[in-house]
């Protein structure tokens, strides 16, 4: 089945921009949170961070936050977004089994 | 543009879970009538490529910094924009359980603005273009109108939310997407969609190709 291909190239581009992301990507704060900082923390992240913190509804501890593995590094968060991109793949594709049209063969 | 939580006021946050979910359970629909063995992949693919890239900011003067949404490529490729919030809904929900990227209360919102906005606005304004300046500057064009609306939209909620001043939110949060749109969202866009074309033009949706209506 050559459709299959397209999974394959999607999934070797994925996991190409997954792997440089880590020393490409800009650790700048994005938009919202630049507005964040500036707007609520008076241009200071830490202060930023404590208003969200104070007024935050639940405590929510996910298992790799900010695309990190404690301790590792860069290496870390290769593992990380790579793990993440391949989850993705996963449950997109088994999404769209389970939803999309039974065809013949 | 991921919110987190304890921004949002928690009712404000179950009104954008409501709409979310109606725009949720239209997309399952969608993904029964529509998802056929060409699709099926392409959606898998999407997928992963859109989480992926979400993980790449690209850095955009006055120290911030921006990352592609991507519903507006899943929408003119899949031909709906249910396809964009389909996946921004599972890029969602992996990025906040699996990395606190944007939050779980929140999470309804996100889904608002970067998969019912990105998807909607992204689609929309494609087919609006397409046969007029062609495949590439409308899926530019689409790229950037969806990232550059859904900020706005953003500034509204945070506004909403007693977090930003109305006008003051709209304007830096439209300044720094319309600049991170260009190249972030509008060129990924269109080289994605045009490398596409290049090597398997029949993977994208007939909707989407010149000529072709909107409702046909």
């Amino acid at each position: 089945m050559k459709n299959k291909n397209i999974i394959i190239a999607g999934a070797v581009i994925a996991i190409i921009i997954s792997v440089m992301a880590p020393f490409l990507a800009s650790s700048n704060p994005d938009g919202l949170d630049m507005n964040l900082i500036n707007l609520v923390g008076g241009g200071n992240e830490e202060h930023a961070e404590e208003f969200i913190g104070e007024r935050a509804p639940i405590e929510y501890e996910a298992p790799m936050p900010d695309y990190s593995i404690e301790g590792m590094g860069k290496l870390g968060e290769v593992v990380a977004i790579v793990a993440g991109t391949l989850l993705m793949l996963g449950i997109s594709l088994g999404l769209a089994k389970v939803l999309g049209k039974k065809q013949g063969t | 543009m991921h919110i987190g939580d304890g921004l949002i006021p928690l009712e404000q946050t179950i009104i954008y879970w409501l709409i979310a979910l109606v725009f949720i359970a239209k997309s399952l629909e969608w993904a029964r009538k529509d998802l056929d063995e060409m699709k099926i992949p392409m959606l898998a693919a999407l997928g992963a490529g859109i989480f992926a890239i979400q993980a790449m900011n690209i850095p955009i003067p006055w120290g911030t910094s921006g990352h592609m949404m991507g519903a507006a490529l899943a929408a003119i490729i899949l031909g709906s924009p249910f396809a964009g919030v389909l996946l921004l809904t599972l890029v969602l929900v992996v990025q906040g359980v699996v990395f606190a990227d944007g939050g779980i209360t929140a999470m309804g919102a996100n889904i608002v603005n970067m998969g019912v906005v990105g998807g909607f606005v992204g689609f929309y304004s494609y087919n609006a273009l397409k046969n007029s300046i062609g495949m590439t500057g409308a899926s530019f064009a689409a790229g950037w109108l969806s990232i550059f609306i859904a900020s706005l939209v953003c500034a509204v909620q945070m506004y909403f939310a007693g977090i930003f001043p109305l006008w003051e939110g709209l304007l830096l949060m439209g300044l720094y997407h319309a600049v991170i749109g260009v190249v972030g969202e509008g060129l990924i866009t269109a080289i994605a969609l045009n490398r596409i074309m290049a090597v398997r033009p029949d993977v994208v949706s007939e909707k989407s190709i010149p000529g072709v209506g909107v409702a046909a």
